[in-house]
């Protein structure tokens, strides 16, 4: 199941620490880890803290990655610029795509838009998990890149992957 | 009391352990008072220094120490909350509150009209608190914070300097290198 292979590709890539603000489509992967020890699970109240949690752990040899809806990406974009991008600080962001196929919510199709060409704007990379076929090399690689270029990266799961919210 | 001399202070009893300043005069004033590898430079991300230094708590058993300011843990408050719920027992959040953002022109702060940043951490769930104004007093609970169980909150009201030090080397990739390096 994706969640299962989010989780370990999580784990193959020694990522340990999440930080992360609720959401509904997300909840069967952050309970997966707030079940098993290996992770510390924090809930943070905003999506930039979120990331400011996640870059401290990362100073201090311990790496994180977080998860967050498409609405709240927008919350975290000046911690993206003027903290991990100047301190390469590598962040693997996982957002929930709103405003996606089958949206009911008007209000939630504007952001969930806007991720990736924000994305494209300040070039960072992202991959779009829509399917289970070759999930594992996808979500893997992806963190495996954003180690490496010491750069937040966003994998953007869609309905397609999990189903979705229904009205 | 002045926040350079009483970071100064902090400095001599910090040991190795890490340290998170707010953008600005508090990580100008982190680097002039002694430049190691263990201080934690931040240069935006206005708000996010204590969640930056919780970060830390969660993933090192040693002290972290946030040096924070009024104006930036007010665009964060939420973090406070997160404090209070995980309760990391090697957090130490300092408060260098001026009661004003003083870099955009000296504007009053919220904590100038009453906001009590001490009574917010404790309502929050942090246990161990103190609100102190001369550096003697903050000295002393420094020093208890560093020996005794936290989470702690010390609020820590500053003076506004009319002299700045010169601003510190801007190289937050080296900021980052040499503070996770010293872990491996």
């Amino acid at each position: 199941m994706w969640a299962d292979v989010i989780v370990e590709a999580l784990k193959e890539n020694e990522v340990s620490l999440i930080a992360y603000v609720p959401d509904i489509s997300i909840n069967k992967v952050t309970k997966l880890m707030q079940d098993d020890p290996y992770f510390h699970v924090v809930s943070a109240t905003r999506e930039e803290e979120a990331i400011g949690i996640a870059a401290g752990a990362y100073a201090t040899g311990r790496n994180a990655a977080v998860f967050m809806q498409s609405s709240g990406f927008g919350n975290c974009i000046n911690a993206l610029t003027s903290l991990c991008m100047p301190s390469r600080i590598p962040v693997p962001m996982f957002i929930n795509m709103r405003g996606e196929v089958g949206e009911f919510n008007i209000a939630q199709v504007g952001m969930g838009r806007s991720v990736r060409p924000i994305l494209d704007v300040l070039g960072l990379p992202y991959y779009t998990l829509d399917t289970e076929d070759r999930l594992d090399l996808r979500v893997s690689g992806a963190i495996k890149l954003c180690h490496s270029s010491r750069q937040p990266l966003a994998l953007c799961m869609t309905p397609l992957l999990h189903g979705g919210k229904l009205a | 009391m002045h926040r350079f001399s009483a970071t100064k202070m902090l400095l001599n009893h910090v040991g190795d352990a890490p340290v998170v300043a707010n953008l600005g005069p508090s990580t100008d004033e982190l680097w002039h008072a002694g430049h190691r590898d263990r201080n934690f430079y931040t240069y935006g991300s206005m708000g996010l220094c204590s969640s930056i230094a919780l970060g830390m708590a969660l993933s090192t058993e040693e002290r972290v120490v946030s040096l924070d300011g009024d104006g930036s843990l007010l665009m964060n408050m939420g973090t406070i909350a997160t404090v209070g719920r995980e309760k990391p027992k090697n957090l130490i959040v300092v408060v260098w509150d001026n009661e004003q953002w003083a870099q955009t022109g000296n504007q009053p702060s919220h904590t100038a009209y009453g906001t009590d940043l001490e009574q917010v951490a404790k309502s929050c769930g942090i246990p161990r608190t103190a609100t102190v104004s001369d550096e003697e007093e903050l000295q002393s609970v420094f020093m208890q914070a560093m020996e005794e169980d936290g989470p702690w909150f010390i609020v820590a009201k500053v003076e506004e300097m009319e002299e700045y030090m010169p601003v510190a080397p801007i190289e937050p990739e080296m900021t980052t290198y040499r503070m996770r390096r010293s872990f491996e």
